[in-house]
This record gives C-alpha cells, sequence and structure tokens, in this order.
C-alpha cells in the first residue's frame, strides 16, 4: 500500500470515529441533565413555576444547551410575565434548532405583546438574510463538506494510484460527483457561517425599560426608550454599555445589563466587556 | 251586581296604593342616608403601640340612634374608649334634611405581631343590619419602625390624640390667634405638598364673634390647575363653637371642596370672597359685611420617578380592585359576564382599568363602563365597574387571567401592584336543541403558549465547526495528503527507471537536438563566414550519439563495413544504411578537407541526417527486432 492511500485511509478512519463519538458524548451528558430537567417539569405542572425555573435555569448554567429546555424556560418565564428574558429563551431555542416549531410559536405569540413597534425603514441589521439562512444546518454542512471532500480525494488519489482498480470501477465518476457534493455543501456552510456571524451580534432588551442614549454615559441624552422583548443587534461595547442598532435603524447606547446577546458566550458567543 | 262590587274593591285598592306609595318613595332616601364605617388611622404598627379605630355612623334620624356592636377584637386590647357626635341641618332640593354624625374611637394594643384583623362591627337601625369590612393591620415586632401608615395617622399625629371630632387633621383653627375682627373667612387645605393626582380638601369657614344672619353673597376662586369635585356645599349656617386662643367663636362651614392637581409645580388658589349679614331681625343692628380669604400656594410634586410598565398618571389612589364572572359554568356560545370593579379613594374620572387581554376559546364583545361616585369622610371616590360579555367558543376549563392595575397610594407615597383573582369558567357542550345549525361547539383556535416539553435532547451548543480549531487543518489535510502522495509516486517512479532505458528512449531526441545545433552554426556561418567543420562535427556527433545510444553501435570503433553489417543484422534496410555510411563518410570529408562543400550542400547534408535518422528510429518488423536493445 502506498503512504498516499495508508494517509487517506487513517483520515477516513480519523473522521468516522469522531462522528461516532459524538453523539455518544451527547447521550451521556443527557443522562445526566435528566433529573434535574425532570424535576423543573414536575415544578411547572404543578404550578411552581419559580421553582421550575430554577432547575432549568441551573442546567442553562451548568452548559446544558438543549432547545427543549430553553423552549421550557421561555414558557415559564412568560408566564412569570418576564417578557424579555422568555424571549431571549426562545430565541436562543430557536438559535440552537432553527426548525422548533414550538419555539418559533411561543415567540410569535410573545411578540404580539411587544411594547416597542418598529416604524420606518426596515431590515438594517441584516434580519431577513439571517431568517433567509436560518434554515441551513450550519453543524451538518460543515460536516459534510469535511466528508465529501475528503472523500473526493481519496477516490481521485485511488484514480491516479490505482489504475487497475479505477479501470474495473468507475471511481473517477464518483470522485467528481463527490467533488460536485463538497461544492454545493461549501456553499451551504458558508451561508451559515454568514447566518452565524449575524447571530452573534443578535440580543435581546430584558430590562422593562431602558433609555437608550446618545453615548455610553448615564448623562448622555436619550432619545428614545426600548422595552423588554425587542430584539437589537450589538453594534459596539464600551464599558459596562452596549451600542444597540434596531432593524429600524434607530441606535443608543444602553447599559450592559439591559440586553442580552442570543448567543452567550459558552456557545462561541461574543465575549463582550 | 257582583261585577260592581269587585270594581268598586278594585278602585278602592288603586286609591290606597297611589297614596301608599309618595309616602314610601319620601321614605326611602332616609334610609339610604345610613352611613357606616370603620377607619383606622394606621396600617402598620409596631407591638408596643396603639391604633385608634373610628367607626362612624351617619343617621338622618333624629331619636333613633341604633344599636352599635363593636367587633369582636379577638386579637386586640382596648385600651381607650372615647365617643363624639355632631348634629347639621341641611337643605337638599328644597327640603330641609338633618343628619348625626357618631363617632366612637376605641383605642387598641395587639396582643402579638403579624397581620391582625380587626372584625367586622355590627349596627342595628331600625330592624336593619349594617356591617363594616374587616380591616387588617400589620403589627411589627417591638421597637420596630412601622414604615406604610394610613393617613389618619398624619392627622392623629398634629391633633389632640383625644379629639373625637369628624372635622380632626382639617382643623382651620390650629394656630390660629384670635382675631381683633369679629368676622374671619378662613380658607384651608389639608396637603400643602401633594403629588398629582392626590386630592386635596380646601375647605371655607367663617369664624364670628358676633351672630351672623346669613350670607348675602359668596364667590369662590376659579380653581386652575385641578380637577375639582364638591364634597360639603351646605345650604343653611350651621354653626359649631371653637375656642381659638381662649376666645370663644362661632364656625361656619361654607364649602368643602376635593381638589386633584393636574400638573406639577406652585399653584396658587386664589381667594374667596363673602359678604355677610350680621345681627338678628328688626330689633338688633344689622349690617352687611364683606370678608376675603387669604390665598392658598400649593407645591405640587411630580410623581416618584420609576412607576412600573403600565403605569397611568390617572391612577392615583387608594384603590381595590376585584374581577368576577357570572355565570361561571355555562354552555358554548352562552355570554358569561365579566366584571371587574375598582373601587377606593382617588380622581374616579381619571382611573383607567386593565384591559382583557385576548383569550383562545373566548370572544369579547366591547366593554361597558359605569362610576358611582361617592364621598366617604370627605375624601372623594367612589367605584368604576367595566363589564364585558365574553361568548365562550370550546367546551373545557377556560380561564381570565390576573387582571393588574398600577397605581400610585399617595399616602403610602409608593407605586402599588393591585392584582384580581384568575377566574375560571367552565364550558360545557351545547344541549343539541339548543345548538343552532352549522355552529361551532368546540372551536379550536390557534394561539397561546404551547406546552412545555418533557423530555431533553441536548445540542451541541458550542461555536460551529468552522470555528474550530480542528476544522480547517483537516480540511486541508486530504488535498495535501493525496498531493504529496501522488507526487512522491511520480518522483519514485522516475527514480525506479534504468539509466540506460532512458537513453535508448531520448536517444532520437538527443539527436535530433544535435542537428537543431548544427543548424544554429550552419545560421552563424553563413553570417559570419566560418569553418564548416564544426558543421560537419556536429552532424557527424549527432549520428554517431544516436547510433550509440539507440542501437548500441559505436560508429567510431568500427570500420564502415562492420558498422553497415552490424546494423543490417539489426533489421535496418540497405538504403537507410548505405545513406547512413555515405553521410558519415561525407562529414568526416568535409571535416578533414578545409574549404570543402558549400552552405546549400550543408543545407542538404542536414535534411539527409534528419531523413536517415527518421528511417533508422521507424520500426523495424518483430522478426528482425529480437536481440535489439
Amino acid at each position: 500500500m502506498s503512504p498516499a492511500l495508508r494517509s487517506t485511509k487513517c483520515l477516513t478512519l480519523a473522521l468516522l470515529a469522531a462522528a461516532l463519538l459524538a453523539p455518544a458524548a451527547r447521550a451521556d451528558g443527557e443522562k445526566a441533565a435528566a433529573p434535574l430537567f425532570d424535576s423543573g417539569s414536575a415544578a411547572f405542572l404543578s404550578g411552581d413555576l419559580a421553582r421550575a425555573t430554577a432547575s432549568w435555569q441551573a442546567l442553562v448554567d451548568e452548559g446544558v444547551a438543549s432547545a427543549e429546555l430553553e423552549t421550557n424556560l421561555g414558557v415559564a418565564l412568560s408566564r412569570q410575565g418576564k417578557r424579555g428574558l422568555a424571549v431571549l429563551h426562545f430565541e436562543r431555542a430557536l438559535h440552537l434548532e432553527a426548525g422548533d416549531d414550538d419555539a418559533r410559536a411561543d415567540l410569535a405569540e410573545l411578540r404580539r405583546g411587544n411594547v416597542d413597534r418598529l416604524e420606518g425603514e426596515e431590515d438594517v441589521g441584516g434580519e431577513a438574510l439571517f431568517r433567509l439562512l436560518a434554515p441551513l444546518p450550519g453543524s451538518g454542512l460543515a460536516l459534510a463538506l469535511l466528508v465529501a471532500w475528503t472523500l473526493a480525494w481519496v477516490l481521485y488519489a485511488l484514480r491516479s494510484l490505482a489504475p487497475r482498480l479505477s479501470a474495473r470501477l468507475p471511481v473517477g465518476a464518483a470522485a467528481a460527483v463527490s467533488f460536485a457534493l463538497a461544492g454545493l455543501t461549501g456553499l451551504g456552510a458558508a451561508g451559515a457561517a454568514v447566518r452565524y456571524q449575524l447571530a452573534l451580534r443578535r440580543a435581546v432588551v430584558v430590562s422593562p425599560a431602558v433609555p437608550a442614549r446618545e453615548g455610553p454615559q448615564a448623562k448622555a441624552v436619550s432619545h428614545f426608550e426600548v422595552h423588554e422583548g425587542t430584539l437589537v443587534r450589538i453594534e459596539d461595547a464600551e464599558a459596562g454599555y452596549r451600542r444597540i442598532k434596531l432593524q429600524n435603524g434607530l441606535t443608543g447606547w444602553v447599559p450592559a445589563e439591559s440586553v442580552e446577546p442570543v448567543v452567550p458566550p459558552a456557545w462561541g458567543g461574543l465575549a463582550l466587556r | 251586581m257582583r261585577v260592581r262590587a269587585r270594581l268598586h274593591r278594585c278602585a278602592l285598592l288603586l286609591c290606597a296604593v297611589s297614596l301608599l306609595l309618595p309616602a314610601a318613595a319620601r321614605a326611602a332616601p332616609g334610609r339610604d342616608e345610613t352611613e357606616f364605617t370603620a377607619t383606622v388611622d394606621r396600617d402598620e404598627i409596631a407591638l408596643d403601640e396603639t391604633v385608634r379605630l373610628d367607626l362612624t355612623i351617619t343617621l338622618s334620624s333624629k331619636g333613633d340612634q341604633g344599636e352599635l356592636s363593636p367587633p369582636p377584637l379577638r386579637d386586640w386590647d382596648v385600651v381607650g374608649r372615647s365617643s363624639a357626635e355632631q348634629a347639621s341641618f341641611t337643605f337638599s332640593a328644597g327640603a330641609p334634611a338633618f343628619k348625626r354624625t357618631t363617632v366612637t374611637s376605641l383605642t387598641l394594643s395587639p396582643h402579638k405581631a403579624g397581620p391582625l384583623q380587626i372584625e367586622a362591627a355590627r349596627l342595628t337601625f331600625k330592624g336593619r343590619v349594617y356591617t363594616t369590612t374587616p380591616i387588617t393591620v400589620k403589627v411589627l415586632a417591638s421597637g420596630q419602625q412601622a414604615g406604610a401608615r394610613g393617613p389618619q395617622r398624619q392627622q392623629a399625629q398634629r391633633d389632640p390624640p383625644d379629639d373625637p371630632s369628624p372635622l380632626r387633621g382639617l382643623d382651620p383653627f390650629q394656630g390660629m390667634k384670635a382675631s381683633a375682627r369679629d368676622l374671619t373667612l378662613r380658607a384651608v387645605v389639608d396637603v400643602e405638598q401633594p403629588v398629582v393626582g392626590q386630592q386635596v380638601t380646601w375647605t371655607l369657614y367663617l369664624l364670628a364673634r358676633v351672630s351672623v344672619s346669613q350670607i348675602d353673597r359668596l364667590q369662590l376662586p376659579k380653581m386652575d390647575g385641578f380637577w375639582t369635585e364638591e364634597v360639603e356645599a351646605p345650604q343653611q349656617l350651621v354653626s359649631e363653637a371653637r375656642v381659638i386662643d381662649g376666645v370663644p367663636m362661632q364656625a361656619y362651614l361654607l364649602r368643602k371642596r376635593a381638589l386633584f392637581p393636574l400638573h406639577p409645580g406652585k399653584v396658587v388658589i386664589d381667594p374667596a370672597e363673602v359678604e355677610v349679614i350680621t345681627g338678628m331681625g328688626m330689633l338688633f343692628s344689622r349690617s352687611n359685611v364683606k370678608r376675603e380669604s387669604l390665598p392658598i400656594t400649593l407645591d405640587v410634586q411630580p410623581l416618584p420617578a420609576g412607576g412600573p410598565p403600565g403605569f397611568d398618571q390617572g391612577n392615583v389612589g387608594q384603590w381595590r380592585l376585584s374581577a368576577s364572572a357570572d355565570p361561571i359554568a355555562v354552555a358554548v356560545g352562552q355570554p358569561v359576564t365579566l366584571r371587574v370593579v375598582a373601587s377606593g379613594r382617588g380622581n374616579l374620572r381619571d382611573l383607567q382599568l386593565p384591559k382583557l387581554p385576548n383569550i383562545a376559546g373566548l370572544r369579547a364583545y366591547d366593554a361597558t363602563s359605569t362610576d358611582k361616585t361617592g364621598i366617604e369622610q370627605g375624601k372623594a371616590g367612589g367605584a368604576r365597574t367595566v363589564e364585558q360579555l365574553l361568548v365562550p367558543e370550546r367546551t373545557g376549563e377556560l380561564e381570565i387571567p390576573a387582571l393588574t392595575l398600577e397605581t400610585f397610594d399617595p399616602i403610602a407615597r409608593q407605586y402599588k401592584t393591585l392584582k384580581t383573582s384568575p377566574v375560571r369558567i367552565t364550558v360545557a357542550p351545547a344541549a343539541v336543541s339548543n345548538q343552532a345549525a352549522g355552529q361551532a361547539q368546540n372551536l379550536l383556535a390557534a394561539g397561546g403558549l404551547r406546552p412545555i416539553r418533557l423530555r431533553l435532547r441536548q445540542q451541541g451548543g458550542g461555536a460551529p465547526p468552522w470555528e474550530q480549531l480542528w476544522f480547517w487543518p483537516l480540511l486541508l489535510a486530504a488535498p495535501l495528503l493525496v498531493g504529496g502522495g501522488l507526487l512522491s509516486a511520480r518522483v519514485g517512479r522516475a527514480l525506479a527507471q534504468d539509466p540506460s532505458l532512458v537513453r535508448v528512449q531520448k536517444a532520437a531526441q538527443a539527436a535530433r537536438k544535435r542537428l537543431r545545433g548544427a543548424e544554429s552554426l550552419l545560421e552563424q556561418q553563413k553570417q559570419d563566414g566560418e569553418d564548416p567543420a564544426p558543421f560537419y562535427a556536429e552532424v557527424s556527433r549527432a549520428l554517431a550519439g544516436y547510433l550509440q545510444d539507440k542501437q548500441g553501435v559505436s560508429a567510431a570503433g568500427l570500420v564502415r563495413e562492420e558498422l553497415s553489417r552490424t546494423l543490417l543484422e539489426k533489421g535496418h534496410s540497405k538504403i537507410t544504411v548505405e545513406k547512413l555510411v555515405a553521410l558519415l563518410d561525407e562529414c568526416d570529408r568535409a571535416r578533414f578537407s578545409p574549404g570543402a562543400g558549400t552552405t546549400t550542400a550543408q543545407a542538404a547534408v542536414l535534411q539527409r541526417a534528419d531523413a536517415v535518422l527518421g528511417a533508422l528510429d521507424s520500426p523495424r518488423p518483430a522478426s528482425v527486432r529480437k536481440g535489439a536493445p
């Protein structure tokens, strides 16, 4: 066996091992988190919303990322009247699983009661593009790209190095198909990457009401106020303040604690000052 | 005859009814004027403090005073008791009305800390029983500072604690020095620094040391910047004896108004004017005297910052909120009336009640609002009732969620959130006979939050693969490895080849390269006229090199006959061999005979050399190729 063939074989085996081990590790995590999740569900069903929220929030703090967990938290917070935090958790559920129908419906229901109604030019922050690209399964496409791309090169190597095998089997055609597949998945992954970059800047107003100021100071002039549940885009950060932009282009500085990014730092989100 | 007698009896009955009904109608307002209230001066006290409970009975009866049953007071000790009575005549709608107010004050000491209840008191009057609303007082541990205090508490601190007068806290004579004048017009307010929307009670008194016969003219100020409500407007002069700075005087209440400031800032209430006729009848001297009160400046405070979301500026006062539905069990399509009632003290006209949100499964019709204003102990207030018709569209349990009203309590100086209890309605399918054709029995419209999920499924919440360190090296690994592999294979193949074989393969190419070199020499010779010997030498080397590399024949080491024979044995044609030998001979000759040959001849030699090389390199018959290199 030639050294090239040996290398490609090792590479393929490593990819397969990684693909097999990842779900196993995830299943172990689910097993560990299940008791606390179930305890939260029981508390919710018995009407103890505060305890349900505390249980589920503890799982989130432990780093458990789950669309179901985020959706449940959103429902519990919404029932307690914490609209801003509820919207945040529904957005996070959709970030984890863009096709989560429950989270999408609950979010739409909650947004119907938003205090802020935006007027004027729409979609300054690329929200339409974000929604267009939202269904793309970014991680899946990236892994598919990796597999298709590697397979294409392996087949190409076979065609070049083992002419007798390629005379018997359509190795060349398979390599061409793999390259085409890699191109398609690459395009999809690029779209998902654009969406991810947009997602990193998305945030939700969690304070009941907060004045947006002209500068990152409490004394700066305020021209408008935003209310909980409104989706904004974080443009900049400065010493305890965030420069936010609304979808209609309105921009102002608000205290950092009044907005929460949809993608927290634990999920690879921006770590802002 | 019997018919006539029956008609006669009916006519007599109708007459009796027509005579009795007006009497009953006149008597009816008398019953409505009975008021029985219980108030405390503080709603939060320490364990070692006392609270005063005032039981106020207002009757329109001169004789019967009713029977008062104080509350049982299980958690309290009665440490003091006093009572006071005040009577007044007023003219209402041209008829005189008598009103007597009795205030029974109980000073209570709590048994223990915690929220303690003062139970309802009872009044039995003319066969009817009146009860007060139970009052809850928060009792703190001994030595703690009581926080929120009731309105009466602030007034009680200014007044003598045992003064049972209903006018306490609004004492216009406090701190007043006896005037040298016999008549003084005095306007007072109970609050000098109210917040926007808080009631300020403005009262106008006439103080007299002489006999007052009547009020000839009373001019009240405009009260700009306030919403006003009339509290008392006596039609007849009623005096109250007071001792002011040691001087006995008669106090006449002329007007009492509730003012609700509309804007923050300094607001001036202009003076009032009155013309009074003094003296009694014809026997005593009568005179007409004009008096003016002093202006009053109020410092109206804005509402404190940090109002809760949904707070409306008009919701200032001490309000209670309740919600009820009737009936609470219905069939689909049958109406339910939701009744939301806000009652208490404050400016009822500005009160904004919460609106019912959209409820899945309930169709809501436009709400109607009714107000019942009133004055209780000098405070404006009343009740606003909003009724809304709801029609269930689906079966099962429907819940009307708790409604929230954000208010500002000007006495406690804090925002308060009033909340109703959720109301549950049980909806059953309509009976088949009552069901209208085509009407839905269970209309399931979309909307509302969805139920929670009970199964946890974890996702990789971290950064996506392309943000990970391993992704790009792994992506580049395949092309790099495959490219490296192919390159190394090619190099390996090149290294594994026999040099002599390479030489054989490249012999014709090398020979033609030399012929091209000879051609260059020829071109140079044409230009410079140099010696042709190098040209011929190069052609000779091209042919000899080819024979050496390709045919394995050394032209230098063999005579021409041996060369010819060897090539013929290798299968080359005789003509080609002869041409080769001739060409080699010609080259040798030209190399060693300077000046021989022309450039034309040299060009011909080149062509012939090309042709011979082509003939030697062309495939030979298989039978003669055996043994060839």
